[in-house]
């Protein structure tokens, strides 16, 4: 029984981590139809930040300096890849521009870091275990629960009641008519891009201690990422949350009982799904666009 | 005799707005009919429903006497019933010859065929040819289809269309955007198609349509207004009154082009 | 043959006018040429240069794999990289466990590219455009991972110990000369296989299918099942160039079906010309140049500047290098947006 609640604890912290990192995915693909390749490598930018301001050396104010660095650094790389992809009209160039971007991003950070993995410390204070029903827990796992949670909440509150939030629906349900409207749709765009990859760095900060930082991360989190925006429904902030929160579990379990074929359930789950849901459990748009 | 197509209470909605009424239609075998209405009418919602690009909210639709509402329309246009599109809907980047191809070759049951080069299957090949030449397009089988001029692109049309052995042709505007010298040549053409072809047309300009046509069905707020001969629908009061009164107000619209 | 989407000498005039007919002679002739010049490169090249050859043709194979479905029926994928991996480890675990014999290695990577295609694809053939580039990418990348965690084909380390090929029970091809000439021989002989049916009326519905697929269905055609078909033949060409990879490296990991390994693939095509078949295996031939020959020289960037290539050819060549090709797929996808009906 409490190895299941491991279990389960483990799938919350990787269910958070996703959904702050498919978030910017979903929101991306949503309002432009634009498939963020570089996604993943953005990721790994955090996570990098954090391994030269982190490292081993273990204290609160590095950490939270690491994250600020991170969203910041993501907020730029957003920001540029926003720029580059609206240079050109169509979408699978788009996509092949940021396949290119994330090449060369993934480049530059082994030939900066190497091809080591590198773990990243836990902040001191945080980086104990504490004692849940019985079975010692790492508190840090906890607080990225928490951190998911919170978040949920304010991306939540901040898509669906505010005015922001309702043009970014809007844009998802119905870009022309958007534009049409006489909204100036591209300031909420890059906007958009480049939290939602600040959003992916910090992720990659967060997951260092749990993950750490070595090259193919960027890949697998990336499929992960896709993953969950293809289970959840293009575009729509609830199905990233209930897919981020599904895949994480189906992750852990995964990893609990069957590691060897862990790529596998993930596969499985999303056949599945799509099997069932063409367009994902909770699509934003009655029908998936071309 | 069983009606080729025949339409009962045939209805199709979006939410609250009923874009297609109750509408009972019946066209014979070998009937040219034309489908006239104005602006809003409900003229192209309806036509895409027969076809099978739209479902239909309620009602039937009977193809030869077969029920086919529930068909997908890759499956309505096997049984026989072939639509064109308001604006050409061709392979832009593929050669005139291959466009037609691609119909023939569904006919003849050799559309996944990789054994071969296509242009031995010599049958499936020499037909497309054969309906290039009725349309007046055999001197550009090489070109692609994006070459062609507007006119051409409908002529090309029409040889797809009959390509695909059709029982029933559906033209959803052909016309429109045509010069008038283009029209004539175009609705030359169509009284050239073949006697036992049932031709089913929704048409704006009404000379096309009192020229073609045997019989006029009339659309209006997505329900039947008249059905019958031309002479008697340029009669009708009614009509006159809720469309051709219009005609004004019509000319205006025509170019604008939206869900007719 | 050069241009897979022109049809090639029309029936009606070969026989009348000559004129119509030397276009088709000429191809023939600079086909033979070309396949007489790669047999000739091992009588006057190194063997480094030709095992570096070797794996541009293994490679190319895959990327006729791509071409098929992105270039031929508008489907951009990221996926094909794990068929060309699971026709690589088919290809070693026969040669480890079963038999040298080289053809069949081959087959056997064919054959499970093409099973794996058919297992998995009809999850990505019900979706377009960038939707399908998405759910390959999962695909590929899920199929990249087991390959890493499954402790049976050696997990993260791969499969090493493939002993040499072996021809017709002959003794074992350990000179790259030998290896050369037989992956070039399947090399022209899928070439050939995919060239056949980009022309046969398969080529042509698949065509339509990328030009405007809703006036395929109005046809009476049914797209999703033609779109499968042409998943599963791309899936066996690249099971078959992964069998070819591996025959010459005579070695496995997950790496030589990542991430990396499918955008190179797609970038061969898009730097090649979607749509024909010539360019993209010239696309191949040069990515590889640069990953792996010219790495070294410019200190082992060679991501780097196949990132930079990537970047440059969508801002500033996006019709491809190879001519103007590269512009179906775009237009096709244009015209779907404009025109959804």
């Amino acid at each position: 029984m409490t190895t299941y609640l491991v279990s389960v604890l483990n799938g919350l912290a990787m269910g958070s981590l996703l959904f702050a990192i498919a978030l910017g995915l979903s929101l991306v693909f949503g309002m432009m139809d634009v498939l963020n390749l570089a996604h993943g490598a953005v990721y790994l930018v955090g996570a990098y930040v954090a391994v030269a301001l982190v490292g081993d050396g273990a204290g609160v104010a590095p950490f939270v300096l690491s994250v600020l660095a991170a969203a910041v650094a993501g907020a730029l790389l957003g920001g540029l890849l926003a720029t580059l992809t609206r240079a050109t009209p169509h979408h699978l160039d788009q996509a092949l521009l940021t396949l290119g971007v994330a090449l060369v991003v993934a480049e530059v950070l082994s030939a900066a870091f190497g091809n080591d993995v590198h773990s990243i410390a836990a902040p001191a204070p945080v980086g104990g275990g504490v004692t849940v029903l019985g079975e010692t827990y790492p508190v840090y796992r906890l607080l990225v629960i928490g951190f998911g949670a919170v978040l949920a909440v304010a991306v939540y509150v901040l898509v669906e009641r505010s005015p922001l939030g309702s043009l970014i629906r809007a844009t998802v349900a119905d870009r022309a008519m958007v534009a049409a409207l006489g909204v100036n749709t591209g300031r909420v765009l890059v906007g958009v891009f480049a939290a939602g990859a600040a959003l992916a760095a910090v992720g990659g900060v967060l997951a260092g201690p749990i993950l750490g930082a070595q090259p193919g991360l960027d890949e697998k989190v990336l499929l992960l990422a896709l993953v969950v925006v293809v289970i959840g429904g293009l575009g729509s902030v609830r199905g990233a949350l209930l897919g981020a929160v599904l895949i994480g579990q189906v992750q852990a379990l995964g990893t609990a009982l069957l590691p060897e074929y862990a790529p596998f359930l993930v596969f499985a789950a999303m056949a599945l799904v799509l099997l069932l849901r063409p367009a994902g459990l909770l699509p934003a748009r009655s029908a998936v666009h071309a | 005799m069983t009606p080729l197509l025949e339409l009962r209470g045939l209805t199709r909605s979006y939410g609250s707005l009923t874009a297609v009424d109750q509408v009972d239609l019946a066209i014979t075998r070998g009937e040219r009919h034309a489908l006239i209405g104005p602006n809003g009418a409900g003229k192209s919602t309806l036509f895409a429903t027969v076809a099978g690009t739209l479902r239909a909210s309620g009602g039937s639709i009977l193809l030869n006497g077969q029920d086919v509402t529930a068909l997908p329309e890759a499956e309505r246009a096997r049984r026989g019933m072939v639509r064109t599109y308001q604006h050409s809907s061709l392979f832009l980047d593929c050669s005139v010859l291959d466009n037609v191809a691609l119909a023939v070759q569904r006919v003849h049951r050799v559309a996944h065929r990789c054994d071969r080069a296509a242009r031995r299957f010599r049958r499936t090949e020499a037909e497309a040819r054969r309906h290039l030449d009725s349309v007046g397009l055999s001197g550009r089988t090489r070109d692609k289809a994006a070459a062609l001029s507007h006119g051409e692109r409908r002529q090309l049309e029409v040889a797809m269309v009959l390509a695909a052995e059709p029982a029933l042709v559906m033209f959803d505007e052909p016309t429109a955007g045509m010069s008038a010298a283009e029209t004539e040549r175009f609705v030359a053409l169509l009284e050239r198609l073949p006697e036992e072809l049932t031709v089913l047309v929704v048409e704006h300009d009404l000379d096309v349509v009192f020229r073609l046509a045997r019989r006029v069905t009339v659309l209006h707020l997505g329900r039947v207004l008249a059905s019958g001969p031309p002479q008697e629908i340029r009669a009708d009061e009614e009509v006159r009154r809720a469309y051709l009164g219009a005609a004004r107000t019509e000319d205006l619209f025509t170019e604008a082009g939206g869900p007719g | 043959m050069l241009d897979g989407t022109t049809p090639a000498v029309e029936p009606l005039r070969t026989g009348t006018a000559d004129g119509a007919d030397r276009p088709g002679r000429r191809r023939a002739v600079v086909t033979v040429a070309v396949v007489a010049l790669l047999a000739a490169t091992p009588l006057f090249l190194g063997p480094y240069p030709v095992t570096a050859m070797t794996r541009m043709l293994a490679f190319a194979v895959l990327v006729l794999g791509v071409d098929l479905l992105t270039g031929v029926t508008g489907l951009p994928s990221l996926g094909q990289a794990a068929y060309f991996g699971v026709g690589a480890y088919t290809a070693v675990l026969i040669g480890i466990h079963l038999t040298p014999d080289a053809m069949v290695q081959a087959l056997g990577g064919l054959v499970m590219g093409l099973v794996a295609a058919a297992v998995t694809g009809w999850v990505a053939v019900r979706a377009r455009g960038i939707v399908f580039l998405m759910l390959t990418l999962a695909i590929g990348e899920s199929v990249h991972q087991l390959a890493g965690t499954w402790s049976t084909v050696g997990g993260s380390n791969g499969l090493a110990g493939m002993p040499p090929i072996s021809l017709f029970g002959g003794p074992p091809l350990t000179a790259a000369g030998f290896v050369y000439w037989w992956v070039l021989a399947v090399a022209v002989l899928v070439f050939a296989g995919v060239a056949l049916v980009v022309r046969s009326p398969y080529g042509r519905t698949l065509r339509g299918i990328r030009d405007n697929e809703a006036r395929m269905r109005a046809l009476g055609y049914r797209p999703a099942l033609a779109r499968y078909g042409v998943f599963c033949l791309a899936g066996a060409v690249a099971g078959a160039g992964g069998a070819l990879w591996a025959q010459q490296a005579r070695f496995v990991s997950p790496g030589d079906m990542g991430f990396e390994v499918a955008a190179l693939a797609l970038l061969s095509v898009v730097v090649g010309g979607p749509g024909s078949l010539w360019g993209p295996c010239l696309g191949a031939a040069l990515v590889l140049l640069v990953r792996d020959n010219l790495s070294p020289s410019i200190g082992g960037h060679g991501p780097l500047v196949l990132g930079t290539v990537f970047i440059a050819v969508v801002l500033l060549a996006p019709r491809g290098l190879a001519g103007l090709t590269g512009a179906r797929i775009l237009a096709a996808a244009r015209r779907r947006k404009e025109n959804p009906s």
